[in-house]
């Protein structure tokens, strides 16, 4: 660490634009620098070889302290935070009442208009299930927050092979919170590549599109759209400098646009506004790199320096959580 | 105000006075060389956001802010490039920040260039370290004296280790990810520029047909010589007419350059057509995610690890986009930039640590390093159902 006399003399340097020669900065911060690698090293471990043995004993010992201290920081704040979010879980449940859920979001200054989320496929044998139902519930409390669009990466995209059922259950789930069919939103369900699954549009309703991605849909669709483009090259239907960012954008973007403009209206806005990722700390597995250049990120385990790799449960707590933050709030003790 | 003004002074002074001072130090040395005992990331990446608020909540000059801020890097630095971490890439400007004011952005140029310069005036310092100072952007819209620094450090510690300090400066990701397409389309729509009859010569094995057809035409084998070496369409077809066992032989061989090449199916279908015909390329099936990472700024340096944004904003804002996307842990930390210090990074360095002794012990809970693996199947899955 420089010393604060010296940080003044640099400083200071820097203000009246190189007062000091070269000579006089460098040694002002030669005391500073670690041993010169490339002076013979010959004599220096044999002189002290004690003290070298000494100096790694203390440093294994000190790695082994700071990791005792560290894990322990890191249980109670774990600990802290269970209970933290237990209370939260009881104070804000939705019930599955609409009308709280509103409510809940009512104070917010901005919501998300474009939601995306990273889910995990866990390795129990109930797992699709499990997920299937946790897309169901974001499905629910997006659409009664009054989000419009909704995406949901899953790594592996088992979901994309079965989009109809997966319809079917979010229908059913939709049901359980508003009731009777003509009160429920008009739900289209797509991937890229594949067509909008969803009720004919109701104009009297609200609309909630989803879409579905995978890993593929991530570094995969560049690499394609690299084939794509070379072919093209090859084949004199287009110059390597007619490559440019606004191109790859709309190409991109249309892939997961493309198939809503055809069956329907509504238009996804491809760039999310928040990406929430339900997993210990903050990784993006894979998620597509491009669209994500101005999405805030929120990671709903991350308080807790989680170190197990399976993704964190769905909860409402935590999906509210995320969508006050965004809102720049604080969450409270208390509806 | 002025009570916390007056305590500030005064913790300030006890923190600068020598003893304290060096018992930071050491404490300091102590922590780095413990965590050295540990894994350590070989990439880290830092967004060094919040040097204008800083300044403005300490009520000094914007400038003086980016000054605080490159102290806090060299801080940082001296931190990573002594625990071990191999490069460190920060994103200095980007494309974006020409649109801010004109006084901070040539403000911003200026500090760049004075800074680069003094580092390729102490080119042997940097290199006690090792580290090489490498520029990733767009070099074409700096002006032409920043570029000359630019060059002139890049060039004075190219010779150091293998520590690398990658800056980000006129830089996005977007930017980078379009070049790297434009670069790759660009390598793929350049033909193969070995005429291939001169590759036939070297390649082909010995034929039978070929050798007996040699013997018998002995005078015309300075004729045949001469044909394989030129590769037009014409001579090619005169030819045929005259000697039907080299035509066999042409085809052939052709075929067995193809498939050693990976050529375009365009080539593959039709064998007998001479190259200048249409010229060969090698076919975009070959291009993968490994060589778009080739053609990336950011090729040849190990994976990136762990990302840091300092200031609380969550977002990614345009960098490193491509490289963050897979295990990456990306930390978002409320600290401004120019108080960034080893005491915010411990806590980041050692959850990273206890995370990767973790997988290391058992690594099925954890899918870092089983996750090429089953990528690499998930991707022949999605080819297979694509076909």
């Amino acid at each position: 660490m420089v010393s604060q006399r010296d940080r003044e003399l640099l400083r200071g340097d820097l203000r009246a634009r190189s007062k000091l020669s070269t000579a006089d900065r460098e040694s002002l911060l030669k005391s500073y620098l670690p041993e010169d690698l490339s002076r013979p090293e010959r004599r220096r471990p044999h002189k002290t070889p004690i003290r070298s043995f000494f100096k790694s004993q203390l440093h294994h010992l000190a790695y082994a302290l700071t990791h005792i201290i560290f894990g322990i920081i890191v249980r109670l704040l774990q600990a802290y935070h269970a209970v933290v979010d237990r209370v939260f879980a009881i104070v804000y449940h939705h019930h599955r009442t609409p009308e709280l859920i509103r409510k809940d979001v009512r104070g917010l200054k901005r919501l998300p208009r474009h939601l995306s989320t990273i889910l995990t496929l866990r390795k129990e044998d109930d797992a699709l299930a499990v997920l299937m139902d946790e897309v169901a519930e974001l499905a629910a409390w997006s659409s009664c927050a009054g989000i419009p669009q909704l995406s949901i990466y899953e790594k592996t995209g088992v979901l994309k092979s079965c989009i109809p059922a997966l319809h079917q259950i979010i229908t059913t789930k939709l049901a359980s919170y508003y009731g009777s069919p003509d009160q429920q939103p008009n739900l289209h369900l797509y991937a890229p590549h594949h067509p909008v699954h969803g009720s004919t549009t109701n104009p009297g309703k609200s609309t909630l599109t989803m879409l579905l991605l995978s890993s593929t849909d991530g570094r995969e669709t560049i690499v394609d759209l690299t084939k794509t483009l070379a072919e093209m090259s090859q084949n004199g239907k287009l110059s390597p400098e007619d490559i440019t960012p606004e191109l790859v954008d709309a190409e991109i973007s249309d892939i997961t646009t493309q198939p809503l403009t055809a069956g329907t209206d509504t238009v996804l806005k491809p760039e999310p506004d928040l990406l929430l990722v339900f997993s210990p700390y903050l990784k993006l597995d894979g998620y597509p790199p491009w669209q994500i250049r101005l999405t805030e990120m929120y990671c709903t385990g991350s308080r807790s320096h989680g170190v197990n790799g399976d993704g964190e449960a769905v909860e409402y707590q935590g999906y509210m959580r995320g969508l006050w933050h965004f809102a720049g709030a604080q969450m409270r003790f208390g509806r | 105000m002025p009570g916390s003004m007056h305590m500030s002074r005064l913790r300030n002074w006890f923190l600068s006075s020598p003893p304290a001072e060096y018992l930071i130090t050491s404490l300091k040395e102590l922590l780095i060389g413990a965590l050295q005992q540990g894994p350590i990331p070989q990439h880290v990446a830092f967004v060094m956001d919040g040097n204008r608020r800083f300044a403005r909540s300490h009520g000094i000059e914007t400038v003086e802010g980016h000054n605080l801020g490159f102290e806090a890097l060299a801080r940082i630095l001296e931190v990573c490039y002594k625990s071990g971490v191999k490069v460190v890439t920060i994103y200095a400007f980007s494309i974006e920040n020409f649109k801010r004011s004109k006084f901070e952005v040539d403000a911003l140029m200026e500090i760049a260039k004075v800074k680069l310069s003094q580092m390729a005036q102490h080119g042997d310092i940097l290199d006690r370290y090792g580290a090489r100072v490498d520029v990733l952007g767009r070099l074409d819209l700096l002006k032409p004296d920043v570029l000359e620094a630019v060059n002139k450090a890049v060039d004075m510690t190219s010779r150091n280790g293998d520590r690398v300090l990658n800056i980000c400066f006129p830089y996005t990701s977007r930017d980078e990810i379009t070049s790297a397409i434009r670069h790759t389309v660009d390598d793929y729509s350049t033909p193969i520029q070995q005429a291939p009859s001169t590759a036939h010569a070297a390649r082909t094995p010995f034929s039978e047909s070929h050798i007996t057809q040699n013997i018998r035409a002995q005078t015309k084998s300075y004729d045949t010589n001469s044909d394989s070496e030129s590769t037009s369409s014409s001579s090619a077809q005169e030819d045929e007419h005259p000697r039907n066992g080299r035509g066999i032989y042409e085809s052939g061989s052709s075929f067995s350059s193809s498939t050693t090449l990976h050529l375009g199916p365009e080539s593959k279908g039709s064998p007998h057509r001479p190259a200048s015909e249409s010229p060969l390329y090698i076919s975009p099936e070959t291009i993968t995610r490994q060589t778009l990472n080739d053609h990336m700024l950011t090729k040849g340096t190990p994976p990136l690890d762990i990302l840091v944004r300092t200031s609380g904003v969550e977002r990614l804002s345009d960098f490193m986009l491509w490289q963050t996307h897979e295990n990456t842990e990306i930390v978002f930390l409320e600290v401004m930039w120019p108080e960034f210090d080893l005491w915010h990074f411990l806590p980041v360095l050692l959850g990273w640590q206890r995370r990767i002794s973790k997988a290391r012990q058992d690594p099925d809970a954890e899918g870092d390093f089983a996750g090429e693996e089953t990528d690499m199947r998930l991707r022949q899955g999605g080819k297979a159902k694509d076909i």
